[in-house]
């Protein structure tokens, strides 16, 4: 019953795109009451279909006004507030406009320690909640992502440490520094970012596969993965996939 | 007085003993390494990963709409709220508008999850003290009742696959609105009933009381959020601190106590969260607005717009948070999830020190930690 | 029912025979062919009664993995209780257990546990594949680290599919695995050893099947022992691996020090392509004992 509404507001629109354009104008008045529940309904129909629902588009997106939120992420206008604090200290970051709702920071892996240390216990700023320790592969870089979030106040932060593809050296991990040795949460994550991702944690004091087999060969989560083939997995012969 | 006992001097010597991945009492697949000296532990290494089974490589080699439908096996006993921060985190990035009456919705059902997860933890928490079989029976007969709610209007026990990005899939009847009030009418009797069972029972509190005590030290350390922390004195509770969805219309208390818990602090925690559960349904119903329930049309190439985000549930383990990265294709980029399991079994090695042999079972349940959520 | 023909035909096949290496310590004697036969010829009376005993009492071991799990413990509960159908109670060991219903996903690092406790289990034993993820992979499908269907690794009798099933097909499962056993022949199992060798080994490092791992062990030592051979001279040839390995394993902890401390003493000739034999043929024989005992 329900999978019938959207697609009853999809079909006004995909059988009269271009015939009826001052149609479409004058409709979005009348079709205010009915599709103003509706909105961003009519909105993925509009990005999948950008020729032929054109001429809707900017009528259907003068309807609903407030209600969505701009969709690209624009850099916002004012520096960040973790940036400055930062940089007040004398750490060089910077700001990377990613997100729209977390400020996104970027380091190097050489004041990375300094500066979590200083997040964590400067009285001004407490981020004591580290949530996760992620490993991210994007086109160049390899990435090692903190998120933190505190215990006592409102405050979010992301910080990244971007290890570029081409500074790592022919068989070997990207290296970012440690921060298990103070911050005990830290320790089980990087050592999954390390099974999956293979950036490996200098002065980790247990840097060991901790979710695959001790000895298993290769990290999943990177692009260039190869699953292994053997009778455990192999293909029936018979099998569609 | 009493004669002294003359104490031999015995020359002793450390165990390693492994407590498998398959043992009647661990909550799924783990295995300890526990060195024990006598019957005291002295150290104790989890060994993780029997359960990995890629769910972030699924996340990069499924579609969206695919993988909507996998979640739910992130952390089974909490099917919605895994589903809810995937939402959640989508929404973010691609700016889709949640209809209220899909808000309510969701609150509605994901409290009814976390009174089975609660339930089932209370179950298998005293099948792990050794009431094997005799108690757990009361708590899985209400689950039945919620699974056959479920059941009705997600159309799974277990695996709903209900929250969606933009929305919620069914509507329901005013019928299962009826069941689901009766269900509440006599839901807080039985918790008096469990209640009278286990809670001043002799044997349960001196297997619980003063064992595991978690200090809030160690649990800043360690990243612990969920009943865990707030009975160990810190407030962290996502639906009070940062509000998200309808809670901020909601009036529930949120149940924090003023001391260091041990782990009959942990169990009365999540008792009470089961009767702050009912009130939250309770308004929910009352609440619940009419209106469209899906504001993003589920269909099997959808996309997300390029971008990153970030967002969080309060799951009955703790925060469940899903970092997504969208590059505007049919798939994600990556998919990296923040299990509160993950979190608060690192604090094991620590609560371990030193505890008897027989403490183990009763720390590590009160821990609630569920194994696919450790190991996805 | 098949057991007529076994009385008939299969008689001078099934006397029990002694190994060569146990001859001198074991005997048979004729009253125990004649226990044998007395037990053939009564076979087709007593199995049929023996297997509706056995079928209405197979007790499963708690071997809950994943989401399965959680149906199988709803299955043990007052709703759908499955102790009404015979299996009483979940045992936790599997010395004590006749069945094992994989409930969840078998990895790669979790495989080598279930083999070992398939293996501990007593005969008779019987296997239901609980979810799609033991069937063959489910959800999982191209995973890196889960085993594509649990019947790789053991012999499965009954495959239930359902993601995860409901209750009330557990117990539709186990009515068929109870069928399945009425009508079984128990004797012919035995015989066949079907359990015991239709097992596939998973290393535990680096969760890859055995035979896989001792085919690269192999190879690698025949690499290293051809390349070591052919930077040795005539005499180094002339000697034989298998003497060289009776030596050393009679003389196991003791060789290396022995063959080091040479070579001042001897000529260098002789005795380096000794000590890497040495070395070689006790690592092969390390890692073939590694091998056995995993």
């Amino acid at each position: 019953m329900t999978d019938e509404k959207p697609s009853e507001a999809e079909k006004p629109e995909d059988k009269k795109p271009e015939a009826a354009k001052p149609a479409e104008a004058a409709k979005p008045e009348a079709a205010k009451p009915a599709d103003a529940a509706k909105p961003d309904a009519a909105k993925p129909a509009d990005a999948a279909k950008p020729d032929a629902a054109k001429p809707a588009a900017p009528a259907a997106a003068a309807a609903p006004k407030p209600a969505a939120k701009a969709p690209e992420p624009v850099i916002p206008a004012t520096a960040g507030k973790f940036e400055q604090f930062l940089k007040e200290h004398g750490i060089p970051c910077e700001r990377l406009p990613l997100s729209l709702t977390i400020e996104t920071i970027a380091l190097s892996g050489d004041v990375l320690q300094a500066a979590l240390r200083l997040l964590r216990n400067s009285s001004e700023v407490k981020l004591d909640l580290l949530l996760t320790v992620s490993g991210v592969e994007s086109n160049d870089t390899f990435d090692s992502v903190y998120h933190l979030w505190s215990y006592s106040n409102l405050d979010e932060l992301v910080i990244k440490v971007l290890v570029k593809k081409s500074d790592v050296p022919e068989g070997d991990l990207p290296a970012v520094p440690s921060i298990a040795n103070f911050w005990a949460a830290a320790n089980w994550h990087e050592r999954e970012t390390y099974d999956l991702m293979g950036i490996r944690y200098a002065n980790h004091p247990y840097m060991r596969r901790i979710l695959n087999p001790w000895d298993w060969e290769g990290y999943p989560l990177r692009r260039d993965y190869k699953q292994l083939v053997d009778s455990l997995n192999d293909k029936n012969p018979h099998s569609m996939r | 007085m009493a004669t002294e006992i003359q104490e031999i001097d015995l020359k002793t010597d450390e165990m390693i003993i492994n407590m498998g991945p398959q043992h009647p009492a661990t909550h799924g697949v783990l295995r300890l390494l526990l060195t024990l000296d006598g019957e005291t532990v002295k150290h104790t290494e989890p060994v993780l990963g029997h359960l990995h089974r890629g769910q972030e490589w699924q996340g990069q080699n499924r579609t969206w709409f695919q993988y909507q439908a996998l979640i739910d096996r992130v952390d089974y006993l909490s099917g919605m709220f895994t589903s809810w921060a995937m939402a959640r985190a989508c929404e973010e990035i691609d700016g889709t508008v949640v209809p209220p009456r899909a808000e309510y919705l969701r609150v509605m059902l994901s409290e009814m999850n976390r009174i089975t997860s609660h339930l089932l933890w209370l179950g298998t928490y005293l099948i792990d003290l050794g009431a094997m079989f005799g108690f757990p029976f009361y708590p899985f007969r209400e689950r039945e009742k919620l699974f056959d709610l479920f059941e009705e209007i997600a159309g799974q026990r277990m695996m709903f696959n209900y929250i969606r990005i933009g929305g919620v899939v069914r509507d329901p009847k005013p019928e299962w609105l009826d069941k689901l009030k009766r269900f509440l009418d006599e839901f807080p009797d039985r918790i008096d009933e469990y209640e009278t069972i286990v809670t001043q029972n002799p044997i349960f509190l001196k297997r619980t009381k003063d064992v595991g005590i978690l200090t809030q030290a160690v649990a800043k350390d360690y990243g612990v959020t969920g009943p865990c922390i707030r009975s160990s004195g810190i407030p962290l509770d996502l639906r009070r601190t940062k509000p998200y969805s309808v809670y901020p219309e909601l009036k529930f208390d949120v149940i924090t106590f003023d001391k260091e818990g041990d782990t009959w602090d942990r169990y009365m925690a999540r008792i009470l969260e089961m009767r702050q559960s009912i009130e939250i349904i309770r308004q929910c119903i009352d609440k619940l607005p009419s209106g469209d329930i899906m504001g993003k049309k589920q269909m099997a190439g959808m996309r997300i717009k390029a971008g990153e985000g970030f967002s969080a549930v309060e799951s009955p383990r703790g925060i469940l948070g899903c970092y997504v990265i969208s590059g505007g294709g049919e798939k994600a980029l990556r998919f990296r999830w923040r299990n509160p399991s993950f979190c608060n079994l690192a604090i094991l090695p620590e609560l371990l020190k030193g505890c008897p042999l027989s403490d183990i079972m009763a720390i590590f349940g009160s821990i609630d930690v569920i194994l696919p959520d450790v190991d996805r | 029912m098949s057991q007529g023909n076994m009385s008939t035909s299969a008689k001078p096949n099934t006397n029990p025979v002694v190994p060569d290496e146990l001859k001198d310590s074991v005997s048979i004697s004729s009253i125990d062919f004649m226990i044998d036969a007395l037990g053939q010829v009564l076979s087709p009376v007593l199995s049929p009664i023996a297997n509706l005993a056995r079928s209405n009492s197979v007790w499963p071991m708690t071997f809950g993995t994943s989401c399965c799990a959680i149906e199988m413990i709803s299955v043990g509960m007052s709703a759908f209780d499955i102790s009404r159908f015979g299996s009483e109670v979940f045992r936790a060991t599997p010395r004590q257990a006749d069945m094992i219903i994989t409930a969840g996903t078998i990895t790669r690092k979790m495989a080598p546990a279930l083999i070992t406790l398939y293996e501990q289990m007593p005969e008779p034993k019987y296997v239901i594949a609980m979810g799609a993820c033991t069937i063959t992979g489910g959800m999982f499908n191209d995973s890196y680290s889960v085993v594509q269907g649990v019947d790789r690794i053991i012999p499965v009798d009954v495959f239930l599919p359902g993601c995860p099933p409901r209750p009330e097909g557990i117990l539709d499962a186990l009515l068929k695995l109870q069928q399945k056993i009425r009508t079984e022949n128990y004797a012919e199992r035995r015989k066949k050893l079907y359990a015991q060798t239709s097992v596939r080994k998973v290393d535990y490092d680096t969760g890859r099947p055995l035979e896989d791992l001792i085919g690269v062990v192999k190879e690698d030592t025949n690499a290293a022992l051809s390349s070591g051979q052919e930077a040795l001279g005539d005499e180094a040839k002339g000697i034989s691996p298998k003497a060289e390995e009776a030596k050393t394993v009679a003389t196991k902890p003791v060789a290396p020090k022995v063959e080091v401390a040479k070579p001042e003493a001897a000529k260098p000739e002789v005795t380096t392509p000794e000590v890497k034999k040495v070395e070689n043929t006790k690592d092969e024989a390390a890692e073939k004992a590694d091998d056995k005992s995993v």
